[in-house]
């Protein structure tokens, strides 16, 4: 394989790899604070691209799209916390599992009354390509990576750096010290769920121009979401970062080798992983509640 | 007496089942009971032994391609093909199984999504040169009739699917009244009192495993069998859940959930999809209003009324 395979293989895992971690990130601080699977990120990620495809459809602006996709997503995310989650946050992982994947159907059906069945695309806002290492690179996925890159340092500082970030964190370890503190952990609860619902549409509405945007897209993105989550283990934002990019570099440079490995090497090494170390890589001990 | 009371409940449901036969259409009574069958192994694993599994679609997929690759290069005996999906059931049970029961019931859901998304691209495009990829194998001429029930008439196919998932009806009831039904929702409720008793968990989860899914291939050889054709698509991830909403809308872990749920889902599917072309937002919703009311679906909620109706002058 030579250098410039290899240079834009390598950028296009990271693109992919970026987008994902978008979107587990989410996941990952929902299981680790609220100890909730919540499938229905991605119906929020479905919802960013929708919105992200109607409004540069409109307007001309992808830009604005992905804009309009976080806020809307960020809205459907807090109606749906008001409405559901707020009921079910003291049942166990299986009941949250099953619900919030019935809210994903139900949105998957609402995009399908709303847009339709066929599949949409949406232009790449830059066409404009760089050379790096002698080849042709988007400058799109660079900015895809550049936005991640962002998002991940705004999360640290968020976490480590305000009073409702290490409220969180400390949620994270233990729920009843935080409450026994005279925290209000239910608004934390939806402060983080409408996080995470606002990254998954910022995903969606990145994601969009690099696919075609159709209603089952988030069924079709869900395995590869929740081998990042569990590959970094559940609950850790930096396990989550590494699982992402470990994943997008495998998706990618598995494809140049050998095309029909791509979409089950992660998978493979997923489950050797799992065997390895049951919590994935750096998963806590997990208690349950 | 006590025979007879033990059967009854059964009797009652078949007797019911055959009665709709009688009322609908052919391929929906097929498609009900061998999707009752499939729905059956989930049930159990989700109702009785405490694990969740999205990947179902993978041990199912297991028994079609197991018959699939017999009817299509070596044989023409569907029953042998059914027996080999089986063994087949049998065998990757065997193999995943220790490896993944030993996983916490969350870690074990998407494990499984993780399999069937595996199964999905090998039968896709690794094997495509023997699985012939998304075209999928027909072998629907290749199959002879064979003597006594020609299992290769719909007709005939629906009395053969019927007996089957009367006697797996009959091996989960009775499996739900042994030691080792009790063992199974012990390990479930509380693994460490039952460790304490003396029982391996490891051996009533592996059981149960092993259980659900032969039950599963069983299936899968059916779906191969009445359709004539198998793909990847009954891997895919779209179709992952089915039966996990199925388990729901019936009632987890009761014995007739399965076949309520079946009759429901397809029925919803076949009537939602006539009229307004979107079931998905009405099944979506329908799980989420199950789970808040009190998780006991379909069944679930029938279940004590019908015990009133009955028992009433008694009680």
């Amino acid at each position: 394989m030579d250098t410039q395979l290899l240079a834009s293989g390598v950028i296009f895992g990271l693109s992919i790899g970026s987008i994902y971690f978008l979107m587990a990130i989410g996941l990952s601080l929902c299981f680790g604070l609220m100890r909730i699977i919540s499938l229905d990120q991605l119906f929020y990620y479905a919802v960013g691209a929708y919105i992200t495809y109607t409004i540069s459809v409109y307007s001309g602006s992808v830009w604005l799209g992905a804009l309009g996709g976080m806020i809307v997503a960020a809205v459907c995310a807090f109606a749906v916390e008001r409405f559901i989650f707020l009921r079910i946050y003291e049942r166990d992982i299986a009941f949250t599992m099953i619900t919030s994947f019935g809210i994903l159907i139900g949105g998957v059906g609402i995009i399908k009354a709303i847009w339709g069945l066929a599949p949409r695309p949406v232009l790449m806002p830059i066409m404009t390509q760089w050379t790096i290492l002698g080849t042709e690179v988007p400058v799109y996925r660079l900015i895809v990576i550049l936005i991640a890159a962002l998002v991940y340092g705004l999360i640290w500082v968020f976490l480590n750096k305000t009073i409702i970030g290490k409220a969180i964190r400390a949620g994270i370890e233990s729920v009843e010290h935080v409450e026994g503190l005279g925290i209000n952990v239910y608004r934390l609860f939806t402060i983080t769920f409408i996080i995470a619902g606002t990254l998954s549409g910022l995903a969606g509405g990145l994601h969009a121009p690099l696919i075609m945007v159709d209603p089952n897209m988030g069924l079709e993105v869900m395995p590869f979401i929740f081998m990042v989550v569990i590959i970094g283990g559940l609950g850790s934002i930096k396990g989550t970062l590494i699982s992402a990019l470990i994943v997008g570099q495998v998706f990618s440079i598995g494809a140049l080798i050998y095309a029909p490995l791509a979409q089950m090497a992660p998978f493979a090494i997923m489950l050797l992983i799992l065997l390895i170390k049951p919590t994935g890589l750096y998963g806590s001990k997990l208690l349950k509640r | 007496m006590n025979t007879f009371r033990w059967w009854r409940g059964i009797l009652l449901a078949f007797f019911l089942l055959a009665i709709i036969r009688v009322f609908l259409p052919l391929p929906f009574s097929n498609e009900i009971i061998i999707f009752s069958i499939y729905v059956m192994g989930c049930s159990f694993l989700l109702g009785r032994v405490g694990f969740i599994s999205f990947g179902q679609p993978a041990y199912l997929a297991t028994g079609a391609y197991a018959t699939a690759f017999y009817l299509f290069y070596f044989g023409a005996n569907p029953f042998i093909g059914i027996l080999i999906g089986v063994v087949a059931g049998l065998v990757m049970s065997l193999i995943v199984g220790p490896l993944f029961v030993r996983l916490r019931s969350d870690y074990f859901a998407l494990v499984n999504l993780a399999l069937a998304v595996i199964f999905y691209y090998t039968m896709q495009k690794v094997l495509a040169p023997i699985t012939q990829g998304d075209n999928g194998l027909w072998f629907l001429a290749n199959m002879t009739s064979t003597p006594i029930i020609d299992i290769t008439r719909p007709k005939e196919f629906f009395t053969f699917a019927f007996l089957a998932a009367l006697a797996i009806w009959a091996l989960f009831k009775y499996l739900n009244d042994t030691l080792y039904g009790a063992c199974a929702l012990a390990s479930k409720v509380n693994e460490d009192k039952v460790q304490f008793l003396g029982y391996s968990n490891f051996k009533i989860r592996f059981f149960g495993f092993i259980v659900a899914n032969v039950t599963t291939a069983f299936a899968g050889s059916l779906y191969a069998i009445y359709l004539g054709f198998v793909s990847p698509e009954i891997t895919s991830a779209h179709r992952c859940a089915d039966p996990v909403v199925v388990t729901i809308l019936g009632g987890v872990g009761t014995l007739y959930g399965p076949l309520v749920g079946a009759i429901a889902f397809t029925g919803m599917k076949d009537l939602i999809a006539g009229l307004i072309g979107n079931w998905e937002l009405f099944i979506g919703f329908l799980l989420v209003f199950i789970m808040l009311a009190g998780e006991k679906g379909i069944w679930g909620s029938l279940e004590p009324q019908l015990k009133k109706v009955f028992s009433g002058k008694r009680v």
